[in-house]
């Protein structure tokens, strides 16, 4: 091997990367040449004085510390108790928390229109979104993002938009918004919004009691996801039955006016699906 | 509290540790969080600083990141170390900050992992062409001998602000991987992963970071 060969190869060679073979070039020509035994001896003389330098300037964080494990105690998701509420809705003026699931009614489009405002909100702050709607609604919703220049097209290229289908058994719903939600925070997003406009007697989705059981669900299992959950429901389109159930007794948080307000009307899931069985039956 | 001040130069946390850690976070545990903070802290403002100028812009990338680890630790399934991730929830926020700055962001854009032209770890100048009869490629001016001990030379103070001068004239990219990979001590893979690019050619920027150091310290320290 020549040595204008081997000095190319050195951070390989330390890696560990190089093929076998190489590897048994580059040693048997560094255990003859002195000029290439210095270099890799000064390369790796440079890897120690870098790793030396790392951990000499590491200095006391002290009042800092203190400030972030106050963050800890009461930003963490593991906190009880009414939670911070951080994240601007892009309607009206209101905030949630994270993990937040909340139920979203609208009458006229205007209002219907202010629900991409919840996810332009997103785009903005360079969340994720994640759209699960029947076909109707999620053209709407997407027009509505291009009104407010975000076209979606770029926006799914940025792995910044995903939608994911309803007409699917409600356990695989609640699994892909969960994983797509999990694959951002792994990628490094801090929040994904969900918004949900559920394709309640739309062909292809779950029967209604399926949607129930999905919309009871969903608030448990987002809770401690950094995330927040829109359900949208149309006042004047669904039966007082979808509305009451789904909109009003499976949500903690309702939007309305451009108000955000705690939910007395809300049942714990486990509650909710006892008696939903019990009416089935 | 960690053994060693920075205990990124100690290698990644093993994975049991790491699961009972994730664990211990979840579920609130202030001295674990505490325990992380002391070890990641200071390494978390160190590479904000290679995306944005300000300091305080800086240190408000690194809170955010903090509040991101708080709050996306229950979605954070370790299909990559745990600094790996914390490294990719910093990255992501000092990006969104640089760009909002108007500022050249490394690894950016289609390709961003390109690794441009050619650059010769040595100048080729020191060799034989190779074409030569009887030592093609061979040294023709071989490396100053500049000492080989990290605890010589290279730690007087003087020689510490060399070394931080080379680190400040590299490529913003090569002095993002040199950062990470041989400052912090994340591995090859870790780098890549929280960078989002090849390995090949993570390795290549790499190579080309340390052998540009190596040539200013030889040229520093072999010039009497």
């Amino acid at each position: 091997m020549p040595c204008q060969e081997l000095v190319e190869l050195v951070t390989a060679y330390l890696d560990g990367a190089l093929s076998p073979a190489d590897r048994e070039r580059f040693e048997a020509h560094w255990g003859t040449c002195p000029g290439c035994r210095t270099y890799l001896a000064q390369m790796q003389l440079v890897v120690g004085s870098l790793g030396q330098l790392g951990r000499r300037e590491v200095g006391e964080n002290g009042a800092e510390r203190d400030r972030l494990l106050g963050l800890f105690r009461t930003r963490g998701l593991h906190a009880r108790g009414p939670r911070e509420r951080s994240v601007p809705l892009g309607i009206a003026s209101e905030f949630a928390a994270p993990g937040d699931h909340i139920s979203y009614f609208w009458e006229s489009e205007p209002e219907f229109d202010a629900a991409a405002g919840f996810l332009a909100a997103g785009v903005e702050r360079d969340e994720v979104c994640v759209l699960l709607g029947h076909g109707d609604a999620n053209s709407r919703v997407l027009a509505g993002l291009e009104r407010r220049g975000l076209p979606p097209d770029g926006l799914r290229r940025r792995d910044r938009l995903h939608t994911v289908s309803g007409q699917q058994p409600v356990d695989a719903v609640l699994r892909e918004v969960g994983d797509r939600i999990r694959s951002a925070v792994d990628r490094g997003v801090a929040m994904v919004r969900v918004l949900g406009n559920l394709g309640w007697e739309h062909p292809g989705w779950p029967a209604e009691g399926d949607i129930l059981r999905l919309e009871a669900r969903v608030t448990d299992a987002v809770s401690n996801l950094p995330s927040v959950v829109m359900c949208a429901y149309d006042v004047r389109g669904l039966s007082g039955r979808s509305l009451l159930l789904g909109g009003l007794e499976c949500h903690p948080l309702t939007l309305r006016r451009g108000a955000l307000r705690r939910n007395e009307h809300h049942v714990p899931a486990e509650q909710f699906l006892e008696t939903l069985a019990l009416d089935a039956a | 509290m960690s053994s060693g001040a920075n205990a990124l130069g100690a290698g990644p946390t093993s994975a049991h540790a790491e699961i009972g850690l994730i664990d211990a976070l979840r579920q609130g545990d202030e001295d674990a969080f505490g325990r992380l903070v002391d070890q990641y802290h200071t390494s978390l403002r160190r590479v904000a600083r290679l995306y944005v100028s300000n300091r305080a812009v800086a240190d408000e990338v690194v809170q955010d990141t903090w509040v991101g680890v708080i709050q996306g630790i229950w979605a954070f399934e370790g299909r990559s170390s745990l600094r790996t991730w914390i490294f990719r929830i910093l990255i992501n926020h000092a990006k969104t900050r640089a760009v909002r700055e108007g500022r050249t962001v490394p690894f950016a854009g289609v390709g961003a992992d390109d690794v441009g032209g050619p650059e010769a770890a040595v100048s080729p100048e020191r060799f034989h062409p190779a074409v030569h009869p009887t030592e093609p490629g061979h040294w023709t001016s071989p490396p100053r001998d500049i000492g080989t001990s990290p605890e010589g030379r290279l730690l007087s103070r003087e020689a510490g602000e060399q070394l931080q001068k080379a680190i400040d004239a590299l490529p913003p990219n090569q002095r993002l991987v040199l950062t990470l990979r041989d400052i912090e001590g994340c591995s090859t893979e870790e780098v890549c992963n929280a960078l989002g690019i090849r390995e090949t050619n993570g390795r290549v920027l790499l190579h080309r970071a340390r052998a540009r150091v190596r040539a200013a310290l030889e040229l520093y320290m072999g010039r009497e």
